[in-house]
């Protein structure tokens, strides 16, 4: 008996035979109708971006015959032979290697005692939200004064362990400490959300089955908790490993600059000033360009890896 | 008798014509990036405009900060789509020189001659003077009047009265008053300022050469390298370090902030011309000057119009209202003698200073990429202060790599 398709497998199709009946391109029609909204929107605001960057990439920019003179991989030379797009290279990984680990980390432990059933747990899930939520100029205008030498509230817990004022923002040795700090502090609590959403979404039965067969608070959070929340810590490192990449505003703000001798800019910040937005500097918008693609390979790349990497260790049921 | 009576009524009737062609509405957009405190000031100054050419309506249109400007101005070239008049930075337009509509060609020689000489050369493109000055500030001294009796007149003097002003008041083993203070990386304008009183520039008249490393280079860095024990270097405002040196160089239109710090910090804030190097005690000047565009989205009536608008702004009653509302400076000459800014210096004891600091001034140079220059010069300039390379190894390096950017 021929079977229909609702009740059987999905059909086969002849890859150099292309089916002839009706339905079949009506469906297949109707999804691509149905997909064309989210197709319009991805090309006009991520596919054309990007393709378009890549273009200018390979042009020596002119504002008044745009895009300028074909100079192939010139941009790219040129930021290679750059000692500050090294460095800002550099500032970019000490900054995400220190701020994505740390922050997830400590959002871990934060949901973790969140979760734990406090009495007032809306308060302080509206408490660690609230540092998230708080635009990120007027956080840093706070943090600005909390770093202050002579009267912050950094510097004075510090002087209680009779430790010397430290110029946070005006000596190069700590002035992305001081960033790394500030976005720490804005991150936890966001993450700590989600992941303190993922972990009451966890079943009752797998904590009931740790208990019976003996297992300590450690163990069950390590061996129950830990492995089911995988796909909430997976969504929360990658969102925050692109947006560490993407560091400039807490940069720009906090210390008014890329930080004494350039010690704070990142490749965000290196990519601004190229196409002559900050500082007054010259446009060089292919240069930019360049620099972003480079960027953009670099996530990309991560993500990449993180995808291989942690598929076969996320847990979805 | 007819033929006269006929050539009179032609003559009238051609009169009232060229009367209604002349007051044609018209209508422009002007860019600007003054924000709230300044606005309506600047809206007092177009409806002054508007009472005095009732046929011309200007739209001020706030862009946000200089460099959202900038940005809004490199999109319009590019979509050709620019406003009639807008607040520029000179290195903005310099490779856009071509499409300026040059306000010079619309001056008399008294007009052109009566702009402050400082500010000529940067308003000045291909020989013609093409854009005139706006919202101008000048470097000034800055000094605790309970510190400093009499301010430094000369480098030596200046560098002597750092190091008794620089001192461990609390007697902890550290310097916590220093005599004077850079902010190198934020303001590498301090370095060139010193440059021209040493009677030295980033580059020769015709900017085929590097002279920034030549006698009168080493001179200035030589001279900021005695400064370095007795500074205080910052990146931050110096508003938010005033307790933290006696003496520093510092925009004029930073003036109000300054002494409000000066106030909450228990002390009164004087204001000097600079010291006087080998050369000359002339400063800079910063801030942004106005371009009208030349190009075919505008009309002949909206550039004429903008034209109109340029001149009136720098007449001297009101580049004079302008600096007095504002704190920048007036930008002509003879606004300086006027009444006005007589009586507003009489009530003003600061604006004295920086009237004579004004009239001995110099501006950035025009060059396509000063930008990336004053990049080199704030990193550079840092490292030298921070102590990261000494001053002239630090010079020679600025040069090598302003010398690549020509």
């Amino acid at each position: 008996m021929k079977k229909s398709r609702k009740e059987g497998k999905p059909r086969r199709i002849h890859p150099l035979r292309l089916p002839t009946d009706r339905s079949y391109w009506r469906e297949t029609l109707a999804a691509y109708w149905y997909l064309l909204p989210a197709f319009l929107i991805l090309g006009a605001f991520v596919f054309y971006p990007f393709f378009s960057a890549f273009k200018l990439s390979l042009f020596k920019w002119s504002s008044l015959n745009p895009p300028g003179s074909f100079i192939g991989f010139e941009n790219y030379r040129y930021i290679f032979h750059d000692k500050y797009f090294w460095r800002a290279m550099w500032h970019t990984f000490y900054y995400v290697g220190i701020t994505v680990p740390v922050t997830l980390t400590l959002s871990i432990l934060v949901a973790t005692l969140l979760n734990k059933g406090l009495r007032c747990l809306s308060f302080a899930r509206t408490s660690f939200f609230l540092s998230y939520i708080s635009p990120v100029v007027a956080m840093a205008m706070v943090w600005r004064w909390m770093y202050n030498t002579d009267y912050g509230l950094i510097n004075y817990f510090l002087s209680f362990f009779h430790i010397d004022a430290i110029a946070w923002l005006n000596d190069p040795r700590y002035s992305l400490p001081a960033v790394i700090l500030l976005s720490i502090w804005h991150y936890v609590g966001y993450q700590a959300i989600i992941l303190l959403a993922g972990m009451q979404s966890i079943e009752q039965q797998y904590y009931d089955a740790a208990k019976v067969d003996g297992a300590s608070g450690f163990q069950t959070w390590w061996k129950v908790t830990v492995p089911l929340l995988s796909p909430q810590i997976f969504f929360v490192f990658i969102i925050s490993l692109i947006g560490s990449f993407k560091v400039f505003t807490e940069i720009n703000v906090l210390l008014s600059g890329p930080g004494p001798l350039r010690s704070a800019e990142t490749l965000v910040y290196y990519i601004i000033r190229s196409s002559g937005r900050i500082d007054n500097a010259t446009n060089h918008i292919g240069r930019a360009a360049a620099a972003s693609v480079v960027l953009f390979g670099i996530i990309f790349l991560f993500t990449i890896i993180q995808l291989t990497v942690t598929q076969k260790r996320v847990h979805y049921d | 008798m007819l033929r006269k009576l006929m050539l009179v009524g032609l003559a009238a009737v051609m009169l009232f014509g060229m009367a209604a062609i002349a007051q044609e509405p018209v209508t422009i957009e002007f860019w600007h990036a003054m924000s709230s405190g300044h606005q309506p000031n600047l809206q007092k100054l177009v409806d002054d405009f508007k009472v005095a050419y009732p046929y011309i309506t200007v739209n001020l249109i706030y862009q946000g900060s200089y460099g959202a400007l900038q940005g809004k101005i490199d999109a319009a070239v590019v979509a050709k789509n620019l406003p009639a008049i807008a607040q520029v930075y000179e290195n903005w337009v310099t490779p856009i020189a071509s499409i300026l509509y040059p306000i010079g060609n619309f001056m008399t020689d008294a007009e052109k001659a009566d702009i402050i000489d400082g500010l000529v050369p940067s308003n000045t493109y291909n020989g013609v003077l093409t854009t005139v000055p706006f919202n101008k500030s000048i470097m000034v001294m800055y000094y605790n009047k309970s510190l400093v009796t009499t301010p430094p007149t000369t480098w030596a003097e200046f560098l002597e009265l750092a190091k008794t002003l620089t001192v461990d008041t609390d007697g902890d083993g550290k310097i916590n008053q220093y005599g004077t203070a850079f902010r190198p990386a934020a303001n590498p304008e301090q370095f060139l300022i010193f440059l021209e009183q040493a009677g030295g520039s980033i580059l020769n008249a015709d900017w085929t050469e590097v002279t920034l490393n030549n006698d009168a280079g080493k001179a200035a860095a030589e001279f900021v390298g005695s400064l370095i024990p007795y500074s205080y270097i910052t990146s931050e405002y110096m508003s938010d370090h005033i307790k933290d040196a006696a003496m520093f160089v510092d925009t004029s239109a930073g003036i109000a902030y300054n002494v409000k710090a000066a106030t909450n910090a228990g002390f009164e804030l004087g204001v000097a011309t600079l010291p006087k190097g080998p050369a000359n005690f002339n400063s800079m000047i910063q801030g942004t000057n106005l371009a009208v565009f030349n190009t075919e989205n505008l009309t002949q009536a909206q550039k004429d119009a903008a034209v109109l608008l340029a001149k009136f702004l720098i007449r001297p009653e009101n580049t004079v209202f302008w600096a007095e509302k504002s704190g920048y400076q007036p930008v002509t000459k003879s606004a300086y003698t006027t009444p006005e800014w007589l009586n507003w210096v009489a009530t003003h004891d600061y604006q004295t200073q920086m009237s004579t600091q004004m009239l001995n001034s110099f501006s950035q140079i025009l060059h396509p990429n000063y930008g990336d220059m004053r990049n080199v010069l704030s990193t550079g300039f840092d490292e030298i202060m921070r102590g990261v390379v000494p001053p002239l190894e630090g010079l020679e390096q600025m040069a090598e790599e302003i010398e690549a950017l020509l």
